[in-house]
C-alpha cells in the first residue's frame, strides 16, 4: 500500500499512539480534579501546550485545545467577531476551507458583511485585490497558509503587513491545518493573531485540534460548560488527543530537513509523470516553485479524476480526488473556483499529498502505476 | 384479556382451487414476520390471528408488509362470557378519544344472549357514559369500535393497511436489474408482490465506479428483502465489456449496445438460477435508451418475458412510490453507476433495430468469450429480511 492522501488524514506516528496510550493507562485522572493524579495529568496537559506552541513558534501565545480544525477555525472567526462594535466587514480568502467559507452565515447573523477575495491563476491569492479592499471598517481577515488542494502557499506575511498598514485594528486569522509544520511558521514574529492546527494530519491522532491566539486578542466561547480552557472551551479535555498531537508534533519538528525530504519526493514523482504523460497539467504554482507546498501536488492527467483514484486503488496506490472536497459532492471545489479553473481541469484532477512517512521508493512505484493507469484509461474517455 | 393482532386477506380469496395452496403460503409468511416478535400465528374463519408477540405495535406493522395482506387491527380478546368486561374493555379503550364514534357489533354465535343491535347500545352507551369528550355519530364516525362476538370476544378500533398483492413464491422468481437508481428497486418490490420471489442483476464497472456505488446497490438489495425475503444479488464485473463497446462500436449507439449486453448476461444468469422472467425499471421516454425503439432493440436480444412494471409511471409517481417502500434515500446517494459512464453525447433514441445489430456485430466473435466471463464472472450476495448474509469481498485492494 502507498498511501498518498495525506492532506486527508494521516498514519499516526509511533510516538503519538505511545503517548496517546499513556494518557489513557495511566494518566486517565480528569484534569480539572484536586487529587495528585489528576494533578499529574493536567502536568501532562500543559507540557503538551508548551510543546505545540514551541513547534509553532508561539512560545508568548496562548493555545485552547478543541474537538477539531474545524472548531478551532469556528471559535477563531466567529468568537471574534461575535466581540466586534458594530457591523465590520470580514475578508475571507475565496479558496479556503468549508470550515471557513462556511461561516459566512453566521457571520452575517451577527450583522457583519462577508467578502471573498480571489486567488490567481496559481491559486496563491491575490494580494492586489486583497489591499484594494482593505480598510478601516474591515473587522477580520482570514486566509489560510497552505490550501488544501492546489498546495499553494499563502504570502500570510504579506497579508500581516498590507494589514498593519490599511486596517491595524482587524484581526488576521490563518488557518494552518494543512500548512503546521510543513511549511515554516514563527508565529510570534509573523504578524497572525490566530492561527487553527489540527492533529490528524501531522501524524498524531483525530479528533483534536487548538487555536492559537496571540495573547490580549478576545473571543467568545463556541461551546458552554465547565469552563475548561480558560472559559474558551467547556469540556472534559481530550487528553489522550492532546498527548498524542504534541508528541506527533514535536515528532514531525525533529524530523531532519523535513521540508526538503518531502519536497525532493513530490518532484521526483511529478519529474516521473511529467516525462510519461503530456497531457498532464498542474493544478495550482508550479510545484518547483517556492510557492508550492513541499507535500501536495494537484495534477490533471487527462483522465477522469474518480477513474484516476479508482483504478490507483486497485494498484494500492491511495490518492485523493483533485477538486471535490468529499466523494458526496459533484460541484467545483472552493479551490478550483477561486482561481478560475475550467470544468475540465477539475474533473480530472487528482490529489498527491505526501506524509513524513512516505519514501522515494514509493514515489517511483506509484509513479509508475500512475502510467499504467493512464495509458490504459486515457483511452476510454468520453469521445 | 390479551392483545391479538387480526389479519386480514384480500386476493388470496379469489383463488378457487388453488387456495389451500396460496393460503398455506400466506400463513407461512406472517408466521415468519411475526416470528422475532415470538408471535403465534393461526388461521381460522377466513381469517389470520397474532396472539403472544412481544410488540404488539412493531409485529402489527411487520405483518401489514407481508405481502397477500389487507389489513391488519390490534385488538382486545377476552371470554364472551363475561359481558361486563366486554364493556369495560370499550370503556378503556375509548378512555383517550374526544369526538365522534359508533359501536359495530357482528356475532356468529348467534346463542349469544344479546344480539347486534343490542351490543351497540348498551356497550355504546355505556362508553358513552364513562367519556363525556365523545358523542355518537353513526354515519360518519371519527371512531368505529368494533366489537365482535365468534369463539371469544374481540375489540378493536381502525386498521393498519397492508401490502395487498400475492403471498411470495405463489408466482415463480424473476430476475430484477438492479442499477442503484430510483426505479429499479421500485420495479422489483411490485413484482415482489406478485407474489414472485426475486433474484437481482448488478453490472459493476470499477473502476469507473467505486466500492461505494456497490455498497449502495447492496443496501438497496438490503432494504427490498424486507420485502421480499431472501434475494440473491449477482455482481458483475462489466468494466471490460464496457470498454470493448466503447472501442468498437459507433459511440451514438453505445448505450443501446450495453444494454442489449446486460440483457444478455441477466437473461443468462436467470436461467441459471432458474429464473422465469427478467424485471426491470424502464418507464417509456424516461431516457433515451427508454423510447419504444430503444426498449424494442433490447427485446430483441432476450428469450424470456422482460416486466417493465413501470412503464407508464411519471417519474414523480416513482419517487413517491420509492419513498414508500424507503429506497428513496439510498438510491438518491450520488456515486455514479455504470450507466451514466461511457454515455454518449448524442445517444439514438429512434435506433433502427438493423442498425444497432449491425454496430454490435462490430465486436466479433470476442463477444460470446466476454458474455461468458461477465456471467462466470458475476460475484454473488446475499441478502434476506433485510439481513446482509453473504457479503462480497472487498474490493480495491492489491494483490500480496
Amino acid at each position: 500500500m502507498i498511501y498518498l492522501d495525506n492532506s486527508a488524514t494521516t498514519k499516526p506516528c509511533e510516538a503519538a499512539l505511545l503517548a496517546m496510550r499513556g494518557a489513557l493507562e495511566t494518566d486517565w485522572f480528569n484534569p480539572s480534579a484536586a487529587y495528585g493524579p489528576a494533578v499529574r495529568a493536567e502536568k501532562k496537559m500543559t507540557q503538551a501546550r508548551r510543546a505545540l506552541l514551541e513547534a509553532a513558534g508561539a512560545q508568548s501565545a496562548e493555545l485552547t485545545f478543541t474537538g477539531s480544525g474545524s472548531e478551532a477555525d469556528s471559535l477563531a472567526i466567529v468568537g471574534s467577531a461575535e466581540r466586534f462594535h458594530g457591523a465590520r466587514r470580514v475578508l475571507i480568502f475565496g479558496g479556503e476551507h468549508p470550515a471557513v467559507l462556511n461561516t459566512r452565515e453566521q457571520l452575517e447573523r451577527l450583522g457583519h458583511t462577508v467578502e471573498t477575495f480571489p486567488a490567481r491563476r496559481d491559486g496563491v491569492a491575490d494580494l492586489e485585490k486583497l489591499a484594494a479592499a482593505l480598510d478601516e471598517n474591515v473587522g477580520l481577515v482570514s486566509c489560510m497558509q497552505v490550501n488544501n488542494e492546489t498546495g499553494a502557499v499563502q504570502p500570510v506575511g504579506e497579508i500581516a503587513r498590507l494589514i498593519r498598514e490599511k486596517c491595524p485594528g482587524a484581526l488576521f486569522h490563518v488557518d494552518g491545518v494543512q500548512g503546521f509544520l510543513r511549511v515554516p511558521l514563527a508565529f510570534d514574529q509573523s504578524g497572525i493573531d490566530l492561527y487553527t492546527c489540527s492533529g490528524h494530519k501531522i501524524h498524531g491522532p483525530k479528533g483534536i485540534g487548538a487555536l492559537i491566539a496571540r495573547k490580549g486578542v478576545r473571543l467568545n466561547p463556541r461551546i458552554e460548560g465547565g469552563g475548561q480552557e480558560k472559559g474558551l472551551r467547556s469540556g472534559t479535555e481530550n487528553t489522550a488527543g492532546i498527548a498524542g498531537f504534541a508528541a506527533a508534533a514535536q515528532w514531525l519538528a525533529a524530523q531532519p530537513k523535513r521540508f526538503e525530504t518531502l519536497r525532493a519526493a513530490k518532484l521526483r514523482l511529478y519529474a516521473r509523470l511529467r516525462a510519461e504523460i503530456p497531457e498532464l497539467r498542474v493544478n495550482g504554482p508550479d510545484p518547483e516553485s517556492g510557492v508550492a507546498a513541499p507535500h501536495i501536488l494537484n495534477l490533471s492527467l487527462g483522465v477522469r479524476g474518480e477513474v484516476m483514484l479508482h483504478a490507483l486503488e486497485a494498484e494500492g496506490v491511495y490518492v485523493g480526488n483533485g477538486s471535490a472536497c468529499s466523494t458526496h459532492k459533484r460541484e467545483m471545489s472552493a479551490a478550483f473556483r477561486a482561481m478560475n479553473a475550467g470544468r475540465q481541469a477539475a474533473e480530472t484532477a487528482v490529489r498527491f499529498s505526501l506524509g513524513m512517512m512516505n519514501t522515494i521508493e514509493e514515489m517511483d512505484a506509484a509513479a509508475d502505476a500512475v502510467i499504467r493507469c493512464y495509458k490504459t484509461y486515457a483511452a476510454f474517455q468520453r469521445r | 384479556m390479551r392483545e391479538i393482532l387480526l389479519v386480514r386477506f384480500g386476493e388470496v380469496y379469489l383463488k378457487g382451487l388453488n387456495r389451500p395452496l396460496f393460503m398455506r403460503a400466506l400463513v407461512d409468511r406472517v408466521r415468519h414476520a411475526a416470528e422475532p416478535f415470538g408471535g403465534h400465528v393461526w388461521l381460522k374463519d377466513s381469517r389470520i390471528y397474532v396472539s403472544d408477540m412481544n410488540d404488539t405495535q412493531a409485529c402489527a406493522r411487520r405483518v401489514a408488509q407481508v405481502f397477500g395482506i389487507h389489513s391488519v387491527s390490534i385488538a382486545k380478546e377476552m371470554e364472551k362470557a363475561d359481558f361486563e368486561a366486554v364493556c369495560q374493555a370499550a370503556i378503556e379503550m375509548m378512555a383517550d378519544k374526544s369526538g365522534s364514534f359508533k359501536v359495530r357489533a357482528s356475532r356468529s354465535d348467534k346463542k349469544y344472549p344479546y344480539d347486534s343491535p343490542q351490543i351497540n347500545e348498551i356497550v355504546g352507551g355505556r362508553v358513552l357514559e364513562a367519556n363525556p369528550n365523545l358523542h355518537v355519530d353513526v354515519k360518519n364516525p371519527d371512531y368505529t369500535l368494533v366489537v365482535e362476538i365468534r369463539e371469544k370476544a374481540t375489540l378493536h378500533i381502525g386498521r393498519i393497511e397492508g401490502a395487498g398483492g400475492m403471498p411470495m413464491g405463489t408466482a415463480g422468481k424473476a430476475c430484477l436489474l438492479l442499477s442503484g437508481g430510483i426505479d429499479s428497486p421500485v420495479a422489483g418490490y411490485m413484482i415482489a408482490r406478485r407474489g414472485v420471489r426475486l433474484m437481482a442483476v448488478h453490472f459493476h464497472s470499477f473502476p469507473y465506479t467505486s466500492e461505494r456505488a456497490r455498497d449502495k446497490v447492496i443496501e438497496l438489495a438490503r432494504i427490498l428483502s424486507t420485502y421480499c425475503g431472501k434475494i440473491d444479488l449477482f455482481i458483475v464485473p462489466f468494466t471490460e465489456m464496457q470498454m470493448k463497446i466503447h472501442q468498437h462500436c459507433p459511440e451514438e449507439m453505445t448505450t443501446l449496445i450495453m444494454r442489449r449486453q446486460m440483457m444478455r448476461i441477466a437473461e443468462r444468469l436467470a436461467l441459471r438460477e432458474r429464473a422465469q422472467a427478467l424485471v426491470t425499471g424502464e418507464s417509456l421516454g424516461q431516457v433515451a435508451s427508454q423510447t419504444m425503439e430503444a426498449i424494442a432493440s433490447t427485446d430483441d436480444v432476450a428469450t424470456l418475458s422482460i416486466f417493465r412494471p413501470l412503464i407508464g409511471f411519471d417519474k414523480i409517481d416513482i419517487i413517491n412510490y420509492a419513498e414508500k417502500i424507503g429506497t428513496y434515500e439510498t438510491s438518491s446517494l450520488p456515486y455514479e453507476d455504470c450507466c451514466t459512464v461511457f454515455t454518449p453525447k448524442h445517444p439514438l433514441t429512434r435506433p433502427k433495430l438493423e442498425d444497432v445489430r449491425e454496430g454490435e456485430s462490430r465486436l466479433g466473435e470476442e463477444m460470446e468469450t466476454m458474455l461468458q466471463a461477465c456471467v462466470d464472472g458475476a460475484e454473488k450476495v446475499i441478502v434476506e429480511d433485510g439481513v446482509l448474509v453473504k457479503g462480497p469481498k472487498p474490493e480495491g485492494e492489491a494483490e500480496g
